[in-house]
């Protein structure tokens, strides 16, 4: 891929109990079809056909743009499905179940 | 110079992607907007299975560019032209209406274009108006998310009536997977087109409750009926007078028979209410065959009309939001950056009809 000195790069910043850094390195290789950016293992279990897979990414700022985003969206989805699974994320829902206690409590 | 819009809807399985020209006078029934390209592409899952939001939306965002593009080639208006880039706000499923946002807000901002949210009913009420030269009609709106009979007054489109738990397409549509029956290329028809061939009436039953009607029963009872058939249990109301067994057509007829029936009753009952001898069917239900047949019986008990559109507007589709949105835009609307938030909850009285005066 040819770059040049506009390159656009994504970067993402996660703030929370920890902090993380998402940062996209131009030199690797970088491709519109993702690690987790697939059909459902739920579907394709009931039999389904993927024909929805991404076009690829095409040499210009925009088409390597796409491929930034998508292995950043990666390394985004792993981190927090990492966290979830290790139980430091509290599900959306339990947060508003705790509200509501605290709300029942106050009266 | 006429006005030229975009448009992009994603509130459920169907992506679609319109361009628009209006003549620069009003609209009226001498001056009709021109349809300039209306492409779609549908999600489908394999039968008896329903459409996840992770994979619509997975869909939506895979496919958006390609038929932006296409829209535009079939056009044939440059981005230049363009005055809006008007995208469904909601109702409808979040992650892929957020596909769609996030499409509209990108295009918007390369192109230098303003946005202009679209409520996904107010959509297809003006497109059916546009396409049927309809001027004041009772709306029923029928599709897998919805269910409103609706009315104009004072610049609101009022919901008269409405389901009170699931809409009429996703009474038919579960059913369709209870039967396992292909979704391609939409379970509504395919339950259509057997109902063709069911002869015999079973009783289910019917649930008008006032101006407004109630499905999941129905569809509880109706799922029941074709579980004891497949699994062979005895069930009086499976056995024909003759003594020969109800089949599958009958119980897609019979379920098909009693909700257009009830929502032929409300239909009326508005109409009745604000005078109307106008009925306007929308939606993707809308498309059904027998439905335009009953409504077009008490219509025309009224010395009424009933007006309908084809496949290209009743079911979902980009150019209705185009539509709808440039007619906003035409009395000053715009929607900026930090309103485009999609969402998923938008009745369709909470917009004020800038554009009609009437």
């Amino acid at each position: 891929m040819t770059k040049d000195t506009n390159e656009l790069l994504p970067s993402a910043q996660f703030e929370g109990p920890v902090s993380k850094s998402f940062a996209i390195d131009p030199s690797s290789s970088h491709s519109t079809h993702g690690r987790t950016n697939g059909p459902s293992d739920y579907v394709l279990a009931a039999g389904a056909v993927d024909r929805d897979a991404p076009t690829e990414a095409g040499d210009s700022q925009i088409g390597r743009l796409r491929a930034y985003v998508t292995t950043l969206q990666d390394e985004v989805n792993e981190f927090l499905t990492a966290r979830m699974k290790g139980g430091q994320e509290k599900d959306v829902q339990d947060e508003y179940e705790d509200e509501d206690e605290d709300a029942e409590e106050e009266e | 110079m006429p006005y030229y819009s975009l448009g992009i809807e994603g509130s459920a399985n169907k992506l679609g992607v319109g361009v628009i020209e209006h003549p620069q006078e009003k609209l009226a029934a001498y001056n009709h907007a021109r349809v300039l390209s209306n492409v779609r592409d549908t999600y489908v899952t394999p039968p008896g299975e329903g459409f996840l939001p992770r994979d619509t939306a997975r869909h939506h965002r895979n496919w958006v560019v390609r038929l932006i593009r296409k829209a535009l080639d079939e056009s044939q208006i440059p981005p230049e032209k363009l005055d809006c880039i008007c995208f469904t706000q909601g109702p409808g499923m979040g992650a892929p209406l957020q596909s769609v946002v996030i499409a509209a807000r990108t295009v918007a901002q390369m192109w230098r274009l303003p946005l202009v949210g679209v409520n996904h009913c107010i959509g297809h009420i003006e497109m059916g108006r546009e396409i049927t030269g309809a001027t004041n009609p009772v709306v029923l709106y029928v599709s897998g998310g919805n269910t409103q009979v609706i009315a104009y007054s004072r610049q609101r489109y009022r919901i008269f009536g409405e389901t009170l738990d699931i809409a009429v397409g996703n009474c038919l549509d579960r059913f369709a997977r209870t039967l396992r029956i292909p979704n391609d290329p939409s379970p509504g028809y395919n339950i259509e087109q057997l109902a063709k061939k069911g002869q015999h009436f079973v009783e289910l039953p019917y649930t008008v409750k006032g101006m407004d009607l109630s499905m999941s029963g129905i569809l509880e009872y109706v799922d029941g009926l074709a579980n004891d058939l497949f699994n062979g249990k005895k069930n009086k109301q499976l056995v024909k007078p003759d003594g020969s067994k109800i089949t599958v057509e009958d119980l897609c007829f019979s379920l098909q028979e009693c909700i257009f029936a009830m929502l032929v009753e409300i239909t009326e009952r508005a109409m009745a209410h604000v005078g109307s001898k106008e009925v306007l069917i929308v939606g993707g239900v809308g498309c059904n065959e027998r439905l335009q047949e009953m409504m077009g019986v008490m219509a025309r008990d009224r010395n009424g009309n009933i007006y309908a559109t084809d496949e290209r507007f009743c079911i979902d589709n980009g150019i209705m939001i185009a539509h709808a949105g440039l007619l906003a835009y035409r009395t000053g609307k715009r929607t900026t950056l930090e309103e485009s938030v999609c969402t998923q909850r938008f009745r369709t009285d909470e917009v004020f009809v800038s554009w009609r005066d009437d």
